[in-house]
């Protein structure tokens, strides 16, 4: 089609206008002004929903929605400044109720209002970016009354006011609070948060700060945490009440700051009723507050754990190295045992079982167990004891609850080499005496400890054991070949592997002939079964069964050590004897024999002998007849079974010279072994994997190992590097 | 063409044969005089020269048998039995010091000396003094009295302060009752690198010897 068509098809636009009143706008907006003062005055019902609807309407499509919307603004305001006037008239309590009623009102209004102008609020509004009218009505309560400098301060004072009746015991109303803090919420985030909380917090931290302060002059620790716990849940139930959701952590936070932040050193600390004494005391009720309420802070468990390490630390460090303390072995493991029990009650029913807690016992414990070098050898000594009287008669369960406890000392133990030395002593001496309470208790310990070291560790003590069965079975086959000597003295004979049990230096002494005849004879037996072994007799561990005839019918069977067997047979055939005479017959080593003829002739009860001068100490000038006035209530007597002792210094400090010997090859493997899959490595390293590797064993020592490598260098197992002297390379 | 280029020399090369019989001729009456140098001073029958013939050489040089220069003549000849020198290790160090004569012997000591303190010889030259005390077989360490000596001759004129202090240390310390290879070029750094007597910068977590870090902590406790 040709644009000229076009032009002729144009539609033109109304030349006039629909006729309009110039006062038609006028008009309505009185109308719906006059509509807005009566829904105020509470006349709405006059009113007719649907004419000022249309009029509404009317103004909008005409274009006059500018005049309606400022008319509404102006007008509402005016409405609001009356009201607000009013309320700040009011007296009293009736200042609050009157706020509520009005804000009420007005939502009312507003809700009419609303309605009325819904379609100036759906086209004029959104189309010139204005705000909806529901907002505006907000904002203009806001701006006239909230903010009204009158009206402001006192609401928020009498807020405030209530509140902290509240908090100091009175009843108050809680739906008008309820309501009233809800205008705040309704009239928008910021509006409660700048208006009501943040003075609400101020206000709180300022009222807990003196209460607290009131509480902690006048209580002691476990009541002022009871008197802590109760905020926290009154203030929670506040704001399910009547405030915001959104304030409950941050009141919360206040409370935790001011009545439990703010105080956890001096609480932690407080004399006589702080942290230490609930410890002391397993106060666990006061203990559980104080976890449950010093969570909810930073640092707080923090403290709590410290203190307690703290303690710990002192307190077993006064134990292990108190003289006192020491002298006897079983107590002191005992005692370290009970405290462990007990600070494990503790965290467990007080501290729920916190993982960190329990860390801290462990290191407090491993801390001060290995403050006293001789922590090995005593808990060595305390299951010593246990398994030789002390399990007996325990049930199977609790066997093995003690032997765990143990364990768990045990794994403390920087030392476990030493340990391991003196654990194999004490067994040599329980299964060559047979001395065990129970077979299975040994072998439980000894699983445990393999669990937990590996099977080098244990290998040698299993091979003890071994030795006993085979011993058992060899003596049998023993006296199988030989029925004839099922009459005359009974030999039981225990083969040791001399690598599996601790060294003894061989001692030889003259046995009585019925002795060393039935000796030989079982000499001669095994070794026809076992070529190319070595057999040496150890008669310093060995012991005798011998009946004895004192007087003319004193008959007793005395439980003796070989030494003193040997020296006991020589009186069947003298009745005096002389030290020196003795001592050649015998030749027993002197010290032996002179702690062996003290045992039988100076302690009351087991003097089976008599010595001439009386005296408590051997002299080599003394003699020695049979006592025949000798008595003893039991027909068995024991005399001198070899027990398990606590070592003497010397014996102390030889065992640790040995374990010292024995830790050079090991340190001297590791460097190797280390050296061999690395080539080459610098020096702080090398010292911090010998470390590592053998810290299941014992603490290797820094110095220690660098004299370690120097001997290794000289040996030509490595070198220094020529040019980075830091370094050391290993050679092939 | 030339034929016979050989026949007729020319007169540089001419020259160079007179110098090169003269040099060869030269350098076997060298060798000889130097051989019987050698003789003056060496047993008849081992034909070596002995303790006793060097205690006669170092009184001819006139200095004494536990002056450092001797030690240093035995570098020079790489000789490798303490106390004795053989033939070849003296033509060795006589040829390099290009002294015949006991005279000219005499005046190539402080070339010598000079020659053996040069940093980059000192070195060689310290361990070679460990390792010609080395008297037996598989002897791999030095007794402590030996060492104080040692240490005396070598670094006794550079190290004063060091070499006294140490040598204090070893006679009153019990850990060790030999010195080894190691820890004899341990003290070689030490006195080179670490400032003395303060020590300020001596670290013992670093891989000194174990006897210097005893050392260092002993003067520290003799000052406090």
């Amino acid at each position: 089609m040709s644009n000229q068509r076009k032009r002729n098809f144009q539609i033109e636009a109304f030349k006039q206008r629909v006729v309009v009143d110039p006062k038609y706008a006028d008009k309505t907006w009185k109308i719906l002004e006059h509509a807005i003062h009566e829904i105020y005055n509470h006349n709405a019902s006059g009113l007719s929903f649907e004419e000022l609807y249309r009029n509404a309407y009317n103004m909008v499509l005409h274009k006059f929605g500018e005049k309606l919307y400022t008319g509404l603004v102006t007008t509402m305001t005016f409405h609001l400044k009356e009201i607000c006037k009013s309320i700040e008239e009011a007296q009293g309590g009736a200042f609050l109720e009157l706020l509520n009623r009005k804000w009420n009102d007005h939502n009312k209004a507003l809700q009419m209002i609303r309605d009325i102008l819904m379609y100036m609020d759906r086209t004029y509004v959104p189309s010139l970016k204005k705000t909806h009218v529901h907002e505006l009505g907000l904002h203009l309560w806001r701006d006239s009354v909230l903010h009204s400098s009158k009206v402001q301060t006192r609401l928020l004072d009498t807020l405030l006011d209530l509140v902290h009746k509240e908090r100091t015991g009175e009843v108050i109303d809680r739906v008008l609070m309820r309501n009233v803090i809800k205008m705040f919420m309704d009239l928008g985030e910021s509006v409660y948060q700048e208006d009501f909380e943040k003075p609400f917090l101020e206000a709180s931290a300022e009222f807990y700060k003196v209460e607290s302060q009131g509480f902690i002059e006048s209580c002691d620790c476990g009541d002022y945490l009871k008197k802590a716990e109760k905020p926290l849940t009154e203030e929670v139930e506040r704001v399910a009440h009547y405030l915001d959701a959104k304030s409950e952590a941050k009141i919360t936070s206040v409370v935790e700051r001011e009545m439990i932040a703010n105080h956890v050193q001096r609480l932690v600390h407080m004399e006589n009723s702080g942290l230490v004494n609930m410890l002391l005391n397993d106060k666990y009720e006061d203990m559980g507050r104080m976890y449950s309420l010093f969570r909810r802070v930073s640092n707080g468990l923090v403290t709590v754990r410290d203190v307690m390490t703290l303690h710990l630390r002192e307190m077993g460090k006064q134990l292990v190295t108190d003289p006192e303390k020491s002298k006897d072995p079983v107590e002191f493991v005992q005692r370290l045992l009970d405290e462990r029990d007990k600070y494990d009650k503790i965290i467990n029913l007080a501290f729920s079982n916190d993982k960190t807690f329990q860390n801290a016992l462990n290191s407090s414990f491993e801390y001060f167990l290995n403050l006293n070098t001789r922590s090995p050898e005593f808990i060595s000594l305390f299951v010593d004891d246990k398994l030789r009287k002390g399990l007996k008669g325990v049930g199977e369960e609790d066997v093995d609850l003690i032997l765990d406890k143990v364990m768990m000392l045990f794994r403390y133990l920087q030392e476990k080499d030493v340990f391991e030395k003196y654990y194999k002593q004490h067994l040599a001496k329980r299964l060559l005496s047979g001395k065990t309470v129970s077979d299975d208790a040994e072998r439980n310990l000894i699983v445990k400890l393999k669990t937990e070291c590996g099977y080098q560790f244990t290998s040698k003590l299993e091979g003890m054991f071994t030795d006993m069965k085979t011993s058992h079975d060899t003596l049998l086959g023993f006296y199988n070949s030989h029925p004839e000597l099922s009459e005359g003295p009974t030999l039981v004979v225990q083969v040791l592997t001399t690598g599996s049990w601790p060294t003894q230096p061989t001692v030889q002494c003259n046995l009585p002939a019925e002795v060393s005849v039935l000796c030989e004879k079982f000499r001669s037996y095994y070794l026809g079964t076992h070529t190319g072994r070595r057999l040496s007799w150890q008669t310093n561990m060995g012991t005798a069964d011998i009946k004895a005839v004192f007087g003319k019918s004193q008959r007793h069977e005395l439980n003796v050590s070989t030494f003193q067997m040997c020296v006991l047979m020589l009186f069947n055939n003298s009745d005096r004897l002389s030290y020196k005479e003795i001592e050649q017959a015998t030749e027993i080593p002197a010290s032996d024999l002179k702690r062996c003829l003290q045992s039988m002739a100076c302690v009351k009860g087991k003097n089976v002998l008599r010595k001439e001068p009386m005296s408590k100490d051997i002299g080599e000038e003394d003699s020695f007849i049979v006592n025949d006035r000798f008595t003893s209530k039991f027909y068995k007597v024991k005399i001198g079974t070899v027990v398990a002792q606590k070592e003497t210094e010397p014996e102390k400090q030889e065992t640790r010279q040995r374990v010292e010997e024995d830790r050079k090859p090991q340190i001297e493997a590791a460097i190797v072994r280390i050296m061999k899959s690395r080539r080459v490595l610098d020096h702080n390293n090398i010292i911090a994997e010998v470390i590592k590797q053998l810290q299941s064993r014992f603490l290797a020592n820094p110095t220690e190992i660098k004299k370690r490598i120097e001997s290794l260098i000289e040996r030509d197992f490595l070198e220094r590097d020529s040019t980075d002297r830091k370094l050391y390379r290993y050679l092939a | 063409m030339r034929r016979s280029s050989t026949k007729k020399k020319s007169a540089e090369s001419v020259a160079t044969d007179l110098f090169r019989s003269a040099s060869s001729k030269a350098s076997t009456k060298e060798m000889d005089r130097i051989d019987q140098l050698f003789n003056q001073y060496a047993n008849r029958s081992s034909n070596l020269i002995d303790p006793e013939g060097i205690e006669k050489l170092c009184s001819n040089l006139d200095v004494s048998h536990t002056d450092i220069r001797i030690l240093m003549l035995a570098w020079k000849m790489k000789a490798e039995k303490q106390g004795y020198f053989t033939n070849e290790e003296w033509r060795r160090a006589l040829k390099a010091l290009r002294a015949d004569t006991l005279n000219k012997l005499k005046k190539a000591l402080p070339e010598l000396e000079k020659e053996v303190r040069r940093p980059t010889n000192f070195a060689d030259f310290y361990a070679y003094a460990f390792n010609y005390c080395l008297t037996e077989e598989k002897q791999k360490s030095i007794d402590i009295e030996t060492i104080c000596q040692l240490l005396e001759i070598v670094m006794g004129s550079t190290f004063r302060a060091q070499v006294d202090y140490f040598v204090e240390y070893l006679k009153i310390q019990n850990d060790y009752k030999v010195i080894n290879m190691d820890q004899w070029m341990g003290l070689y750094r030490f006195c080179n690198e670490i400032s003395f007597p303060d020590m300020g910068n001596y670290n013992p977590e670093l891989a000194w010897p174990l006897i210097l870090d005893n050392f260092v902590e002993w003067i520290a406790e003799k000052r406090a």
